[in-house]
């Protein structure tokens, strides 16, 4: 490695307390207390949380009329057809920690477009959607998109015409919203998979609308090595 | 640790826990002052501690568009109190009415949010 | 009014009568005493995460704890914790603070050993300073 090169800040020095987390760790392992498969799911099953069920409910919701309505009217209980059980999952049993139980989905129409912030925190749905973007926390999108949110969308590359009226909704209570957006065209005779692929994280916070061919698992943009090696 | 008093501090794990919040709260809220259609206006209260109601919002008029939950508000959860739940409203607002210089040509545009009807009145 | 479930009332009830044995244990006022706080590390070497990276995994032991098996059930835990940070540990940050009292909770209702836990922690000490022996 060159000397000029910059290491991320880290702390290169062991604790005290780390010392004991992994040996209290490890006795109770070793005591069957908890197996270690136990503590890798749970440690796991908080850093993975994803925007996947949310996606999977709006693909539902696109398929079935009734269960459109079932969840515009009650989200909380839409989302257990998606695995997502509110009151009941892991850690609190009311909700992740300082989340809510209320989850409201906004429907989009093809004259009204809602998206979401939080202007006073950064309240967003973990359970269904997973942790926020950064951007999300940023007093940028959070001051600005009450005020100028047209401004802010284009910035998104998001351009909406005069007849659609945008709505803005500011999560600063209980409630924990996501976006329903209209099924675009395209996608006739699709299936719950193929749907659910296209409704980006974006889709649901209502900064991106979802597009036969745009997926969350589009291929990523590769870089040629500057210098390569041959093996 | 005996002469300590004796405060219960997790009264609100156990209240919730497998029922969800606001869930518990259902059921404790006096009676709904506002119905969905109506046209309220948000108060300009004082908030010296805690409050969740946008200073951006205050003096505005806008229109109930769902009764969402029952909770203590904000102001009172904050120091624990809970034993006082009002009804929860979602409002919808005008972004015109929120900001002077909003695009006319964009006057269709509106923001949603939800209040506890301590902050509301009739408009 | 607060509705508490009276099956929750009944524990309340019962871990004030317990009398959590709240006396300093040893080991664990040693590393009270001379263990280095994550934010004075954090500042110390310039890294601005608000969490030391074990938090995750004491936050899951402590979940693990009270699943399945209920080793430590976690309002007994909490209750314990809240009762510790009150006195004994109560000028240690958190999350350093719920380490603290999740060791003195496990040790003092015999789920491991004081000793046994001395023994464990020079082992993963000496692990942990393997690497500084080779470079």
């Amino acid at each position: 490695m060159s000397d000029d090169h910059k290491h991320a800040p880290m702390v290169d020095e062991v604790s005290e307390f780390e010392i004991l987390e992994i040996a209290v760790r490890e006795l109770a392992i070793e005591k069957g207390l908890f197996t270690q498969e136990d503590h890798n799911a749970w440690t796991e099953y908080m850093h993975t949380l994803g925007p996947l069920p949310a996606a999977r409910l709006v693909a539902k919701a696109w398929l079935d009329p009734e269960f459109k309505k079932l969840a515009v009217e009650d989200g909380v209980k839409a989302s257990l057809e998606v695995g997502i059980d509110w009151i009941k999952t892991m850690p609190t049993q009311f909700g992740t920690p300082s989340d809510y139980c209320s989850f409201r989905v906004m429907e989009d129409t093809p004259t009204l477009k809602h998206v979401v912030v939080c202007t006073l925190c950064s309240c967003y749905p973990r359970p269904i959607l997973g942790q926020s973007p950064e951007w999300y926390r940023t007093p940028n999108y959070r001051r600005r998109l009450v005020r100028w949110p047209r401004q802010v969308l284009s910035e998104f590359g998001l351009q909406l015409s005069e007849d659609v009226e945008v709505r803005v909704v500011d999560s600063n209570q209980k409630s924990r919203f996501t976006v329903l957006p209209v099924r675009p065209e395209g996608t006739e005779g699709w299936t719950e998979d193929q749907l659910t692929e296209i409704v980006t994280r974006d889709c649901l916070i209502g900064v991106a609308l979802p597009k036969p061919g745009k997926t969350a698992n589009d291929p990523r943009p590769i870089r040629k090595a500057l210098k390569p090696y041959n093996h | 640790m005996s002469n300590k008093p004796v405060y219960d501090r997790e009264h609100h794990v156990k209240k919730a826990t497998g029922i969800g919040d606001p869930q518990c709260f259902a059921g404790e809220a006096t009676p709904a002052r506002f119905k969905v259609g109506d046209q309220v206006r948000v108060r300009d209260l004082p908030d010296l501690f805690y409050t969740r109601t946008q200073t951006y919002l205050r003096g505005t008029e806008c229109t109930v568009s769902a009764l969402v939950y029952e909770s203590p508000a904000a102001e009172d959860e904050a120091w624990d109190n809970t034993d006082k739940a009002e009804w929860f409203y979602s409002l919808v607002f005008k972004q015109s009415d929120l900001w002077s210089d909003y695009p006319k040509t964009f006057g269709g545009d509106t923001l949603e949010t939800e209040l506890p009807e301590r902050w509301l009145e009739s408009a | 009014m607060t509705l508490i479930n009276p099956e929750k009332i009944a524990l309340d009830e019962e871990m004030h009568a317990r009398d959590l044995e709240n006396s300093p244990i040893n080991l664990l006022e040693e590393i009270r005493r001379d263990g280095s706080h994550w934010e004075d590390l954090a500042s110390k070497w310039g890294v601005d995460n608000p969490d030391p990276p074990w938090k995750i995994w004491l936050e899951a032991t402590c979940e693990v704890l009270a699943d399945k098996n209920c080793a430590l059930p976690a309002l007994e835990r909490r209750w314990e914790e809240d009762d510790l940070s009150e006195e004994l540990y109560k000028d240690v940050p958190f999350p350093e603070r719920q380490l603290l009292a999740l060791a003195h909770s496990m040790i003092r209702r015999g789920l491991i050993d004081e000793k046994e836990l001395a023994t464990r922690k020079k082992v993963v000490e000496k692990r942990l300073h393997m690497v500084d022996q080779i470079t």
